[in-house]
């Protein structure tokens, strides 16, 4: 890194000095004047103040969680950060502080942190019934799960309810190979499905990868724009996957899943016309189509509200999670009446699967995306991050690639542009220093060296600003 | 001859009992005078007031909310439409549960029902307890999710006292959303720590409903036809159907051959419920897991116990079911009761075996989020406050012994087992032979509704009722059970 500095340094802050006249033109409300470095940008302003934190400190739980929680459980940030509060796009830490939320919670808290409507039918149900099964009748599951189908296009409307996203992903490919009465499931490398037996062969980057059997998935060449060895040629990629069935398989396939556009993998958008190609290739297989909508879907793209309409395809089998439910553990399978019917042969059941409470919260979140027209909220504010981020790009070499859609973007960081080297511990530099200036983002790709910003969908333009200019910010400092 | 006295005793009383008016007195209440009288007379006491009229509900001052939300039919008609025909649900005419209190559940007109399976074994302390509620609503406020990559104090608070709740070395825990998640979970756990591929699982066992525990489920009903990977399925050591009856030793000496014969010598792991829920109440032959775990740890496997249904404290006698059987198993799952019916579930293990999933990343991106674990804390905190444990073993003694009493009454009860309040009453129609009685079981189920008390079934054949309620349930819950139990058999 050291080596670099002082060319780049001189090329940036060239650049720097000539945009910064610009910038103080159009952002003179947003920032203020910092002596040494130029403009320290200023958060937008929030009218809410958290109750005062009385619990035990950062240190007091760091302890209890090495004690008594995984060795494997990890934090971000080098001195981690104990969140006690949220509203809306804002987190709070236990000193009152208040950060823009980019991550999301991992892309699960949709409407936003403590949203009132959610809550407000969290809470009313609760105090009525929190669980009883599905062995009774309740009036939440079935409109959940109507309003529910609803949502989704063609003859996807029968509604399995699980608790994770990796419990949906488990259900979408057990039904699948009983559906095909077959075994293989084509996946693609740099995917992330799930964590239990059979997600986890889905899923395809070593370190979430444990060296247990994981039998009957293969890994096709991932069509990755960026880094893929076809570039964004998706009918190309599509071909590994005939490939792959007519050499690895008995040419008959159980199915294939995928997300479309990749969260754990680094915010990868899968080539345009991929997705067309191979679930041509796949129906001829005999293998149903599995769409992983768990980070992509509930209008988080913008443009759609599921991540598989922007590939202009209609899956057999759909899986969602984390956003469903505002953060709720919720997780749901959604497919057509006949494939649905292949679970009758014996008996399935989910114990917390349904529950009232749940379910009743992923209704409300159905009908907060609507009244609030967050998919348009998306589309609109991940647009104008799109593109003040792909200027970013312009002015620092140190931003490899800017690429995703709606409010599912990443940044790729690099130390050479043409190498696309991943740039690990500068993503972590920038990652701390973000958080250090009020910005919390999330991390991704098998390199650790992409950006993943996937903010509650309430998220503003001056949020995106603020965002944008504490990135500059930091880089410019380095 | 005894049936003979019984009923001359049971007529006389009845006399009596006609004079007294009982069931509408306010002031006596229905079986206060009968129920320090020795089991048999209290048994036929009862028995004389349920040939005439059924049972009433112990009184309870409550008054659900008015229910405007759509009827059983609708209900009905949107889950066939949009949850798919898998979907099953209990009696022919489908309950609409719209609001629960405490050990009673209410329908759609009102109507009050004793809750006697507790959302299968999950609501624990009490639907809406007091104090659960209030830890949930409380944190709802402040943060539902933000994921393990952030400190909160909830999870770390949670795990901690869970741990403290654990004999031997168990202290590490893994936070998940299902017992299917912690099984699954304890099954990466076992192969990777010892590097063994078989895994043992009984017959008649319930782990899960996710592709990976199905294959440890031993009951084909829940079976789906897909690769199992490498599990064995020994012979349960089940007192009322096993071949050794309650011989312990000659059903671990099945797993020592499962192991000589069927594997490489080694295996990863064994889990058990030490009494199986879905597999009706079976309470595993005494001695059984202290000779097992013994054989499956020289073979270098590790011993799960799967304490989904039979934890905290349900059982009575004890905490965990694992401790009836005093052993201390190398991964502990639980779920259900955990979280009085948030979505929860968790794996303890010791920090030898919690080392080796260090190697690679494992998260979980519901688990642990600071409502559940706020609930979770609540859960213990309140099992301890209102003595639960101590409570199911004064409860379900008393209802144990009422049903044995019933047992002698009733050719049609085969068995009556279980421990605290985790219990089963199987029937069959002919002692002998043990042939299950699937249509008098199904019969009776739906009377028991009828009656207002929610059973659950279990059994491969469906003959067993699953009396497992919220750990509130009183003697007078019980009583009430076993007199409406009565009266519908009597009725038959």
């Amino acid at each position: 890194m050291q080596r670099f500095i002082p060319v780049r340094r001189l090329l940036s802050e060239i650049k720097y000095s000539l945009r910064r006249q610009r910038r103080f033109l159009s952002q003179v409300a947003q920032s203020e004047v910092d002596n040494n470095d130029g403009f320290v940008p200023k958060m937008p302003s929030f009218d809410y103040s958290p109750p005062p934190y009385t619990g035990p400190s950062a240190d007091e739980i760091l302890s209890k969680r090495k004690e008594y929680l995984s060795p494997a459980m990890f934090t971000l940030y080098s001195k981690p950060l104990n969140i006690v509060d949220g509203r809306m796009q804002y987190l709070f830490d236990d000193k009152g502080r208040r950060y823009v939320d980019a991550f999301g919670g991992i892309a699960t808290v949709c409407c936003g942190h403590c949203h009132p409507d959610v809550v407000e039918a969290i809470v009313n149900q609760t105090k009525r019934l929190q669980h009883s099964t599905i062995l009774y009748l309740n009036h939440a599951i079935a409109d959940f799960a109507e309003a529910l189908a609803n949502k989704l296009p063609g003859n996807l409307k029968v509604v399995f309810l699980t608790n994770s996203g990796t419990e949906a992903n488990e259900l979408a490919m057990m039904m699948a190979r009983l559906y095909t009465g077959c075994h293989d499931i084509i996946s693609l490398r740099n995917a992330y499905h799930g964590n239990a037996a059979g997600t986890m062969g889905a899923t395809a980057q070593s370190n979430w990868k444990f060296n247990v059997i994981q039998s009957g998935v293969h890994h096709a060449v991932n069509p990755d724009p960026y880094r893929g060895v076809f570039g964004s040629d998706g009918e190309k990629y599509a071909r590994d996957v005939q490939d792959l069935i007519q050499f690895g398989t008995s040419g008959n396939i159980a199915g294939f899943i995928s997300e479309a556009i990749q969260g754990v993998g680094g915010i990868i958008e899968l080539a345009p016309g991929y997705m067309p190609a191979v679930y041509s290739t796949i129906k001829k297989a005999g293998g149903l189509c599995i769409a992983d909508e768990v980070q992509a879907g509930f209008a988080r793209t913008g443009s759609h509200f599921w991540g598989f309409e922007n590939h202009g395809v209609v899956p057999d089998i759909v899986t969602m999670a984390k956003g469903i439910g505002n953060g709720i553990p919720l997780g749901a399978v959604v497919t057509t009446p006949e494939i649905a019917t292949v679970l009758t042969c014996r008996s399935y059941f989910n114990t917390f699967g349904g529950n009232p409470v749940c379910t009743a919260a992923g209704l409300a979140v159905l009908k907060v995306i609507e009244k609030e027209k967050l998919q348009e909220n998306a589309f609109v504010v991940g647009t104008y991050l799109k593109e003040r981020l792909t200027a970013l790009k312009d002015k620092y070499d140190l931003i490899g690639d800017v690429r995703g859609r709606g409010l599912m973007l990443g940044v790729e960081l690099v130390t050479d542009q043409e190498l696309k080297t991943p740039a690990k511990l500068e993503t972590l530099h920038v990652m701390d220093q973000l958080k250090e200036t009020g910005v919390l983002v999330g991390k991704g790709g098998i390199y650790g060296n992409v950006f993943r910003i996937t903010p509650p969908l309430c998220f503003t333009k001056e949020d995106a600003d603020f965002l944008v200019d504490a990135m500059d910010y930091i880089m410019a400092k380095m | 001859m005894a049936m003979l006295q019984g009923r001359i005793l049971r007529r006389t009383l009845e006399e009596a009992k006609a004079r007294f008016n009982f069931n509408s007195n306010p002031i006596l209440p229905p079986r206060a005078s009968f129920s320090t009288v020795t089991s048999s007379t209290s048994s036929a006491a009862a028995t004389a007031a349920s040939d005439n009229v059924p049972p009433q509900l112990p009184p309870f001052d409550y008054q659900p909310k008015p229910y405007d939300g759509p009827s059983a039919d609708q209900i009905l008609a949107k889950r066939k439409m949009f949850l798919g025909p898998s979907l099953f649900y209990y009696y022919q005419k489908p309950l609409n549960i719209v609001e629960g209190k405490m050990q009673y559940l209410y329908d759609e007109n009102g109507r009050r029902y004793l809750d006697a399976f507790a959302g299968i074994v999950t609501v624990s302390c009490g639907h809406c307890h007091p104090e659960v509620l209030n830890a949930i609503l409380e944190q709802n406020k402040l943060l539902q999710h933000a994921t393990t990559i952030y400190l909160h104090h909830a999870i770390a608070d949670f795990a901690e006292a869970l741990a403290s709740k654990m004999p031997g070395n168990l202290k590490v825990v893994y936070f998940v959303n299902s017992g299917s998640e912690a099984n699954e979970l304890a099954m990466l756990m076992a192969r990777l720590y010892t590097g063994n591929l078989g895994m043992i699982s009984l017959r008649n066992a319930y782990h899960g409903g996710s592709s990976s525990t199905i294959g440890l489920t031993a009951l084909n009903t829940w079976k789906y036809p897909i690769p199992e990977g490498e599990i064995h399925h020994v012979m349960n050591p089940d007192p009322f159907h096993g071949a050794f009856g309650a011989d312990a030793t000659r059903y671990a000496k099945e797993v020592q051959d499962h192991i000589e014969y069927g594997t490489s010598g080694k295996v990863s792991g064994f889990i058990a419920e030490t009494i199986q829920g879905v597999g009706g109440a079976v309470e595993l032959a005494p001695g059984y897991l202290k000779q097992v775990y013994d054989i499956v740890r020289k073979a270098g496997g590790v011993c799960i116990a799967d304490e989904v249904q039979t934890g905290f404290g349900r059982t009575g006698s004890h905490y965990w079911g694992f401790e009836t059987q005093g052993v201390i198993p190398d991964i502990v799952t639980m779920a259900k009761g955990i979280g009085n019916g948030l979505p929860l579930g968790a794996v303890v293990t010791t920090p030898e075996i919690a080392s080796v999933m260090a190697q690679k990343i494992q998260f979980n991106t519901f688990g642990g989020n600071p409502v559940c674990s706020a609930g979770g804390l609540a859960v213990l905190r309140v099992i301890d406050k209102e003595k639960r444990q101590a409570h199911c073993a004064n409860v379900g003694s008393h209802l144990i012994g009422r049903l044995r009493s019933l047992q002698d009454k009733h050719d049609i009860i085969g068995d009556v087992r279980g421990r605290g309040l985790m219990v089963g009453v199987e029937l069959v129609t002919d002692r002998k032979e043990k042939t299950p009685a699937k249509a008098e079981t199904a019969i009776l189920f739906e009377k028991m509704r009828e009656l207002g008390v929610l059973l659950g079934k279990g059994g491969l054949h469906g003959n067993v009722f699953r009396i497992k309620p919220p750990m509130c349930f009183t003697k007078d819950d019980a009583d009430f059970l076993v007199d409406a139990l009565d009266y519908a058999m009597s009725k038959l």
